[in-house]
């Protein structure tokens, strides 16, 4: 027992003691008992008083001194609060510069839980969407952005939706917002919007330039090329010319397909995804492909084809006969006269995958990231010669993103390279399918 | 008010119902939004490709039109729902009404782009119809807004801003009469701006109707043809 309750117990002993000692004098030591526990009583119920009172009002009431072990339960008591209050300022300084912090943040953030529902935002989100501070807490989001493509990313499976979204941002305006959900915890995601007018302004601007440029190219080109004709045929000129003027010819054709590519790359870069009403045999595409290259070039080279599917694949038939164009002109560009060329086309869950393998030169590993730039070689000297413009590759990237497929490539120097197209699954369509 | 009025039924599925058919009307009013949105990009750009293209998608918007509506009739059917919960039915089967029609305008706009894209473009690229275009888009999305957040001080603000674009309209048809007037080689060109506008003209009619049915929904008041001040008094009230 410590020393204070054993001092308190000497002391409520005492006053009793006392109590008896006095009723004794006078001849009734029960009454002196019964008062000296009275006093007790009302000493104890004193201090509960002023303990209860401080408690209701802590800021008002002067916390109370007390002795015994009532000084001790008060100076805990007082401890205690104070402590929380500490903690509790402290606590709200933190909220504070949480909050102030993600004020000053430049994108806009959401909060949303499982059913998309909007949990708090902060300011830029509110600017940028539109959105009210208190009314929309509680309403799902895609009730206030109904943008449908932003509505169809929200309700994509999580596995399979793509990286962000670009929407014009709600009501009007020019601005254009790029919004990206991120699931954390258990039923939570953050919203992220993030204004990319500038950007898509300056891209914008690139597109129109090339496009603009490529055009105007077009037009001159078609009269060189024209008189370079009339020229090749005139037997009156000289005959020291001839060469001259092949080489001119040859020149100015690489030049109308660098130009006519650079118009094809301007068109697909605009981004959207493209239709999915035409319903695209790459079976048959792949044949004719095979003939084509077959009657152009009269080399030994082997192309083999390896069908395994007849699905075909939702999209621009143009734009995939390109991408199959390019690949199997590269294909062939690059494989050497004994070297032998494989065009796969299968189909399992994960999707459609079109690929086409050579055993030529190969690319080096650390170009393999750089070759579906424009105008990217891996040699500078020999690729020129092999008649490419530097563009097929490019092109092959964006028709395929705009039918939500992406390229992977394998390459060894030396060994072959293997160009692979994956189909995500909601673009392929049984043959038996019809489409609407 | 709250959404959540429509979440407090001893039927579980019942309120998921209300809920859904809520958002699809909601759906259906950004395929609106975006089908009116590249309608006028069309004719701002002479796009006459984007143009054809939104005439040709309009059947996206009626396909959705007839799947609410069958929806309603289920619900009403099924539940014979009572007050708030009628009052948001009988509001959804006016609203998607309303878009359906917004949804043709935005087609018969499309197409008018397409015709305009081949004509030749005028010095200021249509801006009184670019300002015309904007604000009745500002208004259809207010007015979705405003369904979605059930929002009825905003949705009088609505009300009362079909009054500009109606005045803003009148100035459009005076100057297209005014400049037919001057070049009558112009008058086909001119006949079809005014057609566009007039088509957003509609728009902003079918946008304040979508939120008059707002107010129908949350306070049970038909304001249509009443007095704006007598209505404002009213809710004020209430």
């Amino acid at each position: 027992m410590s020393r204070v309750w054993t001092l308190l117990l000497l002391k409520h002993g005492a006053v009793i003691v006392a109590g008896v000692a006095v009723g004794a004098l006078y001849g009734y030591p029960i009454h002196g008992l019964l008062l000296a526990l009275a006093c007790l009583v009302v000493w104890h119920l004193f201090n509960l008083h002023r303990l209860e009172r401080w408690l209701q009002e802590p800021k008002r009431v002067m916390p109370p001194g007390g002795d015994g072990v009532w000084a001790r339960v008060f100076a805990r008591m007082q401890f205690l609060t104070d402590r929380a209050r500490l903690a509790r300022r402290r606590f709200r300084s933190l909220v504070k510069e949480l909050r102030a912090s993600t004020k000053a943040f430049p994108d806009g953030g959401i909060i949303l839980n499982d059913r998309c529902e909007i949990i708090n935002f902060n300011k830029a989100a509110r600017t940028l969407l539109g959105l009210k501070k208190k009314a929309d807490r509680g309403k799902r989001i895609d009730n206030l952005i109904r943008n449908p493509s932003f509505v169809e990313y929200l309700e994509s499976d999580q596995r399979k939706r793509r990286e962000s979204v670009e929407i014009h941002a709600p009501g009007t305006g020019d601005k254009w917002l790029s919004c990206r959900l991120i699931p954390y915890g258990p039923d939570q995601s953050l919203l992220l919007i993030r204004d990319i007018t500038q950007t898509v302004r300056m891209e914008a601007m690139r597109r129109d330039f090339v496009a603009n440029a490529s055009h105007e190219l077009r037009s001159p080109l078609t009269v060189i090329a024209g008189y370079l004709g009339a020229l090749a045929e005139d037997e009156n000129a000289p005959a020291t010319w001839a060469q001259p003027i092949t080489e001119m010819q040859e020149q100015a054709d690489r030049m109308s397909r660098l130009v006519r590519d650079l118009l094809e790359l301007s068109r697909l870069e605009c981004g959207v995804s493209s239709a999915m009403d035409q319903a695209v045999d790459i079976a048959a595409m792949l044949a004719s492909a095979k003939k084509e290259i077959l009657a152009e070039n009269e080399s030994t080279k082997r192309i083999d084809i390896e069908v395994t599917s007849d699905a075909r694949v939702l999209g621009e038939e143009s734009e995939i006969q390109s991408v199959v164009s390019n690949l199997v002109s590269n294909a062939v560009r690059y494989t050497p006269a004994d070297g032998s060329i494989v065009i796969r086309w299968d189909v399992d869950d994960a999707g459609g995958h079109l690929s086409v393998a050579d055993t030529g030169i190969g690319i080096a590993e650390d170009d393999i990231p750089r070759v579906t730039e424009r105008f990217f070689r891996a040699d500078p000297g020999r690729a020129r010669q092999q008649g490419g413009t530097g563009l097929g590759l490019a092109i092959v990237k964006y028709a395929l993103k705009r039918h939500d497929a992406s390229l992977e490539i394998r390459s060894k120097l030396g060994e072959g390279s293997s160009f692979i197209c994956h189909f995500s699954p909601r673009r392929l369509a049984a043959s038996s399918q019809k489409i609407e | 008010m709250e959404s959540d009025q429509y979440g407090m039924h001893i039927s579980r599925k019942f309120n998921d119902e209300l809920e859904t058919l809520r958002n699809d009307v909601l759906r259906m009013g950004g395929l609106v939004e975006q089908h009116l949105e590249r309608a006028i990009e069309a004719i701002i750009a002479g796009d006459s490709e984007m143009g054809l293209s939104v005439a040709s998608e309009d059947y996206k918007i009626n396909e959705l039109e007839v799947s609410i509506d069958e929806e309603c009739s289920r619900i009403l059917a099924t539940r014979s729902p009572a007050a708030a919960d009628l009052r948001l039915i009988v509001a959804v089967i006016k609203t998607i009404t309303d878009l359906e029609r917004i949804g043709d305008e935005a087609q018969r706009i499309g197409n008018l782009a397409a015709q305009l894209a081949t004509d030749i473009r005028p010095h200021d690229h249509y801006s009184e119809l670019k300002i015309l275009a904007e604000h009745v888009q500002s208004m259809l999305h207010d007015s979705l807004d405003v369904f979605s957040r059930l929002d009825t001080k905003d949705a009088l603000v609505i009300v009362e801003e079909d009054k500009l674009v109606d005045e803003e309209y009148d100035q459009i048809t005076r100057q297209c009469i005014s400049l037919m007037m001057e070049d009558t080689r112009t008058i086909r060109r001119f006949m079809d701006m005014s057609w566009v506008a007039r088509s957003l003209e509609r728009i902003g009619d079918h946008a304040q109707n979508i939120a008059e049915y707002v107010i129908y929904m949350v306070h049970g008041r038909d304001i249509r043809h009443v007095r704006l001040e007598e209505i404002k008094k009213e809710i004020g009230a209430t």
